[in-house]
């Protein structure tokens, strides 16, 4: 829970202050897709659980933020969950339009999740245009290892087949999360960050109006990532 | 000859066939009894005067925010005029009064470069002259209605604030409606371009303007959208030129279609039968509902980002546990499915062509749109395997033939036992349930006090005979007899009478 956060060789660091330096802010959707019951809202807690100021104290998990300190610039990441039920399946893709990364997510105890992100990954494909989506594969429940149905090898093949991020994280003992989120805040910022309005900036406005403070900066917008 | 006409069921006059101008022309009721011709030269007629209208308030407004950026700048003089704020009926003027602003334009102009030579500050001039024009101007309010007016007023106030890039903005913003208001005719798209365009243009000046303030660049556009969008709502909101109307009503009737879909079918973690959850959800789908009746597409939005807070609430509730995107959607389905909102489809399609975009990208509200629009396709395409169920129940359900709640009592089908659980957890049917048992032990109890107030009347009805019965038997048994009044002495009946000694009779004694 309470752990320290480690150190990245990319000397960039996460931590909770609220300070706000010179950086820039910059706005990053992130969607996370994957069957019911792999722990895609748990994961999206975790990332946000650690943080010290949680601006909406849960009372959903479906959409949260997380800020991320680079050393030149600060993310601040919008988690979108989304309903993993196959019966949904046909509405997703107007979830991750505009994501700047996306995470399909399976437990490694279960197989037929396995092959659910496999068609995740598919129709993701369909919506992507290089350079302005960071996909991610997570094995999660790393913790069920003795139930482990897909080795660590076949996603990281997976991943590797289509050059993605891969990792296996375990939302229950939080083992690999802020990595997680580091390296995609990494790769969102190398792959995004320095397109023309790739990304957009945040502004925090003071909170007495509290209605202004999702609303967003209507300069570097729209329509210039994702389909 | 008249039994015929009457059988036809429709008599029309000749002369109401013809158009209403009297050009001896057809006239026809989708054209408001005019001919075509007629029809065309007064809409274009009404037309023009809507957007002299408009031009006539841009023109009021423009020179109270000069009045405005006088007060608050004219440091010499006429300190006395300045504090006059902006009378409210000044707010929209009719065709008069346009005519006479032109003339005192003229003037102002003029009597502005005659004052040049004379007046050190040519600040004061204008102010002087728009003061003065305010005074001739008769304050009719007219065509627009309040909402306008007020968020004309509102928008005014706001740009005041930003004294000269506002009167930029607000030029910038009345043109665009008065472009906006002679384009009618584009397509839905089009239109939507030309805002999306406009929303572009203005935040790129205003971005180098406030040199990447973007918090006052925001503020400013919130302000932008509100104005642009109330004035533009009539003419954009589900325009004809789109097929958004039937899609609404195919919307509508498929949802009124599939009112038999339960909280169960659709695996929804809410317990109606806590009461906090009921009042969150019924909270949910006024706020839903309430989309409808607003105008600008971010307080439809707010709308949208309301209710489904809402409905965390009452899943946060039910389950103990924040509500993750696989509680949700479905608790948003259900919702839309009970509050069938109206125009659902309209909406849908007017904050996407008419928001801010990156609004509906990212961001919470985003989030929720997105959610909604999730459910809008969802229940489009909603199928038996979407809620669990055999093609043929879905068929059945689907053509009234059958309900879920009915199958409890007709007990023959398979999913009886699922149906009775249906009914037995139905807060609303347990309460109908329970209605019925209060309303058949007091129709029972109202019965009992029916009979017992008959056999009252009857009691009483009796009870007059009785007593004159009685009375007639006593009567009877006990007749009036009046005896003979026999006058007797004092003593006649005294019985001792002959025991007593003879009266005293007076004795003359000789002597």
């Amino acid at each position: 829970m309470g752990e320290n956060l480690p150190r990245v060789p990319g000397g960039a660091q996460l931590h909770s202050d609220t300070l706000h330096g010179p950086v820039r802010t910059l706005r990053v959707k992130m969607v996370i897709l994957g069957s019911s019951g792999v722990g895609k809202s748990s994961l999206a807690l975790r990332f946000v659980r650690d943080e010290f100021k949680n601006p909406s104290p849960t009372v959903g998990c479906a959409y949260l933020t997380r800020v991320v300190h680079l050393s030149d610039v600060t993310l601040r990441f919008e988690i979108w969950d989304t309903a993993g039920q196959e019966k949904y399946h046909s509405v997703t893709p107007l979830y991750y339009r505009g994501a700047h990364a996306a995470l399909v997510v399976y437990d490694i105890s279960k197989r037929e999740t396995f092959v659910r992100a496999q068609v995740w990954l598919k129709e993701l494909e369909k919506q992507y245009i290089p350079g302005s989506t960071v996909m991610c594969l997570v094995g999660n429940k790393g913790d069920l290892d003795q139930e482990r149905q897909i080795s660590v090898q076949e996603g990281q093949a997976l991943a590797s087949d289509r050059s993605l991020f891969f990792t296996e994280t375990s939302v229950l003992s939080g083992d690999q999360i802020s990595e997680l989120l580091l390296g995609i805040a990494h790769r969102v910022y190398e792959c995004i960050g320095g397109q023309q309005g790739g990304l957009s900036e945040w502004k925090e406005t003071p909170l007495i109006d509290l209605h202004h403070r999702d609303t967003f900066t209507p300069f570097a917008s729209c329509c210039k990532v994702g389909p | 000859m008249s039994q015929r006409t009457e059988r036809r069921g429709i008599h029309v006059d000749q002369s109401d066939l013809l158009c209403k101008k009297g050009c001896g022309y057809y006239g026809n009721a989708a054209w408001q009894g005019l001919c075509s011709k007629c029809w065309r030269e007064e809409y274009q007629r009404v037309r023009q005067k809507q957007i002299q209208d408009d031009w006539a308030l841009a023109e009021k407004l423009q020179r109270e925010e000069e009045a405005a950026y006088a007060s608050s700048h004219g440091v010499q003089t006429q300190s006395h005029a300045q504090s006059t704020p902006p009378h409210p009926g000044h707010a929209s003027l009719g065709p008069f009064s346009k005519f006479e602003e032109k003339k005192t334009n003229e003037k102002t102009r003029k009597v502005t470069t005659v004052k040049k030579f004379f007046s050190p500050s040519s600040r004061s001039a204008p102010k002087k002259e728009t003061q003065e024009g305010k005074t001739t101007s008769p304050s009719i309010s007219r065509h627009a209605s309040f909402e306008t007016d007020q968020v004309s007023r509102d928008f005014v106030d706001f740009l005041k604030n930003l004294q000269k890039p506002g009167r930029e903005i607000h030029k910038q913003c009345r043109a665009f409606i008065v472009n906006m208001s002679s384009k009618k005719d584009l397509s839905a798209e089009e239109l939507s371009e030309c805002v999306q365009d406009f929303y572009q243009g203005m935040a790129d000046r205003l971005m180098s303007h406030f040199k990447g303030s973007s918090d006052s660049v925001e503020q400013v556009m919130d302000q932008v959208e509100k104005y642009i969008m109330t004035r533009l709502y009539k003419s954009v909101f589900c325009p004809e030129t789109t097929d958004d109307e039937k899609k609404d009503l195919a919307t509508q009737n498929r949802i009124r279609a599939l009112h038999w879909v339960t909280i169960q079918m659709l695996c929804v973690s809410m317990d109606e039968e806590i009461p906090e959850v009921s009042e969150n959800v019924v909270k949910a789908i006024t706020d839903i509902i309430e989309m409808d009746s607003k105008r600008v597409p971010r307080d439809k939005l707010a709308c949208i980002t309301r209710c489904s807070k809402h409905i965390f609430s009452a899943i946060r509730i039910t389950k103990n546990e924040p509500a993750s995107a696989d509680d949700f959607l479905p608790a948003l389905i259900y919702i839309v499915l009970k509050a069938n909102p109206p125009r659902l489809q309209s909406n849908i399609q007017y904050i996407t062509r008419f928001c801010n975009p990156s609004r509906l990208m990212t961001g919470e509200d985003g989030y929720y749109f997105t959610n909604l629009c999730c459910a809008a396709a969802f229940i489009e395409k909603l199928d038996a395997q979407s809620l669990n169920l055999s093609p043929e129940e879905f068929e059945r359900y689907m053509s009234g033939q059958a309900s879920p709640r009915l199958n409890s009592s007709e007990g023959d089908w398979a999913q009886t036992g699922s149906a009775l659980s249906v009914t037995a957890t139905n807060p609303v049917l347990a309460q109908l349930n329970h209605n019925l048992e209060l309303l058949s032990g007091l129709s029972s109890k109202q019965e009992k006090l029916m009979e017992a107030a008959q056999s009252l009347q009857a009691d009483l009805l009796s009870w007059p005979e009785s007593v004159e019965r009685e009375v007639h038997d006593i009567l009877e048994k006990y007749p009036l007899e009046i005896l003979s009044c026999t006058v007797s002495a004092i003593d006649a009946n005294n019985v001792d009478n002959d025991n007593l000694p003879p009266p005293l009779t007076p004795q003359v004694f000789a002597g």
